[in-house]
């Protein structure tokens, strides 16, 4: 854009803000304020994930984490045609790697091509990590740390989900009761939430077959094939033991056929008289996400397409036993850092850890549910913990730019007790 | 209305005025051709006369300018901020070109003010996202100061030499105190959100406004401790930099687009002119004129508008001389207008 285009442009966006300034609806000027354009505003210039496969089973199941990572990196780089010179750091957000994935991660990015003056990490914020490794970068950027960066998520559940990922606890955890609480598994605090907070079966199998309904149909018409960067990878036959190359391109956890009754015959998976099952919680998945971040200024220098736009971020701890409700806590606080309102969001993404919890935060938000995981989510397609974060950010802005819709909401509850919103605006 | 006086900055569109501080009869506007877009600058050095406003002479610069600020020091300098990210120095006794001209800022400097008290500095700050603190002497910047967003508007305190502020398009005031030792904090003191904190425990619970961006501030001549801000939600607030978490004193709604440009008047404590998108300029009391309490019932509102300008109003500034109500503002309409603001209160 030139520098005539700039100039008008801000004084565009003076009369813009104080238009919806005069009419007294607040949540409108909230929005409008959100929508302009300023240079320097963290922008999105590519995103992108791998498919998601069934861990042990799928396409990527004797794919390490760190050659999924390779791949979304080549790939980011083929699409964006940014100089991989100009990256200064990548954060990569993981879960179950041992020791945090960190030496395989920056090799990962060595390989994918990136010159050795790309600095990486790796970060652990439980199934938040996609989105704490995009929010670090953007903040890198505002603060003036780094100009151009990624944030990237991966996990490789095939190989690394286990009893492994969490080290035992000392006397002393042990002896303090919350402390103790973390370390409860998931499915058993989210049955016990699920019973404390009343969800019945019949909700979440509800919810969880409108998530493999609205997937299928997204998958049929195509509406993950921007966001998908198909990878080609070794795969071994169960049946023949040969090794073959496979291209995958496409969640295999979606499948046809799955309604609100076939679930309902499943039994529970944590307690007898349980409802939560393999059919209403996320899948077990391999993938990775990568997501290209810089200022406006820099971008519009660089000749970038801009995707869309991070604005804020927020993190809010619960109670360790009722990890699930983490969205509730998170998004009413970068509400309030924004000024915008549930109405003026068009598309939440909310990680399906669980129907349960998913289902009861949407509901005590009071949100529409029209506008909640439109493309399903890790019910149907999965949820490769670390990955989660940074793929949902790919979900929302292809499919607010299809729409033509504007602002959205990725957010997903935190083991141990946490929870993380985002928000985004697409272009 | 009578005594009003006008000349035509013919081709090119105000932005900001300011009388001369040693001359009562001596203007500056700083102007753009294509209303700041695109094209040459023009700083006119204007001379009020018996046959009306004569221009004594004017500098043309290759890209816009958006401010001005006389030095306090020497009465014939005078700085500029350019749309090229310069900020320049004339001297008016000379002709045509700049006596200094600094290339720091990376984008639009928007606004410049001098050091009131020291008299020996003077400030600017850019869309670029930082204030620079120059002296006429050196060849580069004293110091920066980071905002990290856009900022419309930096003014040196008018009581102290070492203190200023800014407002910028994050929706924050800040002050800063240059007193204090270097280190992380880049010496600011005090970050204001103008659209007021987001509610807290155990606080009371107050009006609160979306951010939006700020673009106009300016400290009160006689209350040491009181700034002016308003910007794009059309709003005037007053603030108490001594309570910086007080949130404002005074809100003054009117406006019904951006405001542009703020002045305290250098005559009475209470009372504030204001130039906006709306095309007007409009005179303010904050209540504080009686008792200290009215304020808190809402003393403040409108004394009066001039509505002659047909385009956006980007600048105004009072006389410090005579009668203590002249005043001159600028617009896109390509005119100065110099009038008495007792002319237009009460209608």
């Amino acid at each position: 854009m030139s520098a005539a285009q700039k100039r008008l442009g801000q004084v565009s966006g003076h009369l813009a803000g104080s238009k919806s300034g005069i009419t007294p609806t607040e949540g409108d000027s909230a929005r409008a304020a959100l929508l302009q354009k300023n240079p320097d505003d963290i922008v999105v210039t590519a995103c992108l994930r791998t498919a998601f496969t069934k861990g042990g089973r799928g396409g990527f199941k004797d794919t390490a984490a760190a050659d999924l990572l390779v791949g979304a990196f080549k790939a980011l780089l083929d699409r964006s045609k940014i100089d991989p010179a100009l990256v200064e750091d990548i954060a990569v957000g993981s879960v179950l790697a041992p020791g945090g994935g960190a030496t395989e991660f920056r090799a990962a990015a060595l390989a994918a091509g990136f010159p050795v003056t790309a600095a990486v990490r790796s970060l652990n914020r439980q199934c938040s990590s996609g989105l704490q490794a995009c929010v670090d970068i953007a903040n890198a950027i505002q603060s003036g740390m780094i100009d151009i960066g990624i944030g990237a998520g991966v996990e490789s559940m095939s190989s690394q989900y286990g009893p492994g990922a969490v080290t035992e606890f000392s006397e002393l955890l042990d002896s303090h009761p919350e402390a103790k609480n973390c370390k409860v598994p998931m499915g058993v605090l989210s049955e016990k939430m699920a019973k404390d907070k009343n969800i019945p079966r019949t909700v979440q199998d509800a919810f969880a077959a409108s998530s493999y309904q609205k997937a299928l149909k997204a998958q049929e018409a195509g509406l993950f094939n921007e966001e998908i960067a198909p990878l080609t990878v070794k795969w071994e036959d169960p049946n023949t033991g040969d090794v073959k190359e496979i291209t995958v391109s496409k969640d295999d956890g979606v499948r046809p056929g799955i309604t609100a009754e076939s679930l309902a015959k499943i039994k529970p998976a944590f307690a007898k008289d349980g409802s939560i099952h393999a059919g209403n919680a996320s899948q077990i998945s391999d993938g990775a996400a990568a997501v290209l971040l810089m200022k406006r200024s820099t971008a519009e220098k660089l000749g970038q397409t801009i995707l869309g736009k991070y604005v804020a971020a927020s993190v809010a701890g619960v109670a360790p036993l009722l990890m699930g409700i983490g969205p509730w806590a998170a998004i009413p606080k970068v509400f309030e850092k924004t000024g915008i309102n549930k109405d003026d969001v068009d598309i939440f993404e909310i990680n399906e850890a669980f129907a349960s919890q998913c289902v009861w935060c949407a509901n005590e938000l009071g949100l529409d549910p029209k506008k909640i995981n439109p493309k399903g989510g890790a019910i149907a397609f999965g949820h490769p913990l670390g990955c989660t974060g940074a793929r949902q950010v790919s979900t929302l802005l292809y499919e607010l730019r299809r729409r033509g819709e504007k602002i959205g909401v990725t957010s997903m509850c935190v083991g141990t007790g946490m929870g993380m919103a985002a928000v985004w605006v697409a272009e | 209305m009578n005594g009003m006086l006008e000349y035509q900055t013919q081709g090119f569109n105000g932005y900001a005025v300011k009388y001369s501080p040693f001359f009562d009869s001596r203007i500056a506007v700083a102007s753009s051709a294509n209303f700041g877009l695109v094209g040459n600058g023009r700083l006119y050095i204007l001379g009020l006369t018996a046959d009306g406003i004569q221009a004594e002479k004017w500098f043309d610069t290759q890209d816009s300018l958006y401010d001005t600020a006389w030095s306090e020091a020497h009465e014939n300098q005078i700085v500029v901020a350019c749309g090229d990210g310069s900020v320049k120095l004339f001297d008016i006794a000379l002709n045509n070109f700049p006596v200094q001209s600094w290339q720091e800022h990376n984008r639009e400097v928007y606004s410049v003010s001098w050091n009131l008290v020291s008299k020996d500095t003077f400030a600017s700050s850019s869309w670029d996202g930082t204030i620079k603190i120059w002296s006429p002497q050196r060849p580069t910047s004293i110091l920066t100061l980071p905002t990290h967003s856009c900022t419309y508007s930096t003014a040196f305190s008018p009581h102290s030499p070492s203190v200023l502020s800014s407002v910028s398009s994050d929706s924050h005031l800040r002050i800063f105190d240059l007193r204090t030792p270097a280190s992380a904090s880049n010496h600011l003191v005090h970050l204001i959100p103008i659209h007021g904190a987001p509610p807290a425990p155990g606080l009371p619970a107050r009006q609160s406004f979306p951010p939006s961006e700020c673009l106009t501030h300016d400290w009160n001549k006689y209350r040491s401790s009181i700034i002016a801000t308003a910007g794009v939600d059309t709003i005037i607030r007053t603030f108490d930099i001594r309570n910086p978490k007080a949130g404002p004193l005074a809100l003054l709604p009117g406006h019904e687009y951006a405001v542009r440009k703020l002045a305290w008047s250098p005559h009475l404590s209470d009372v504030l002119l204001s130039a906006s998108y709306d095309m007007t300029c409009r005179v303010w009391t904050d209540g504080t004129s009686n008792t200290q309490q009215d304020v808190f019932r809402g003393g403040g509102k409108e004394l009066g508008r001039l509505g002659r300008h047909t385009e956006f109003v980007t600048g105004v500034d009072w006389c410090l001389f005579g009668a203590e109500g002249w005043c001159a503002s600028v617009s896109w309409d390509q005119r100065l207008l110099v009038w008495d603001v007792r002319a237009v209160m009460g209608q």
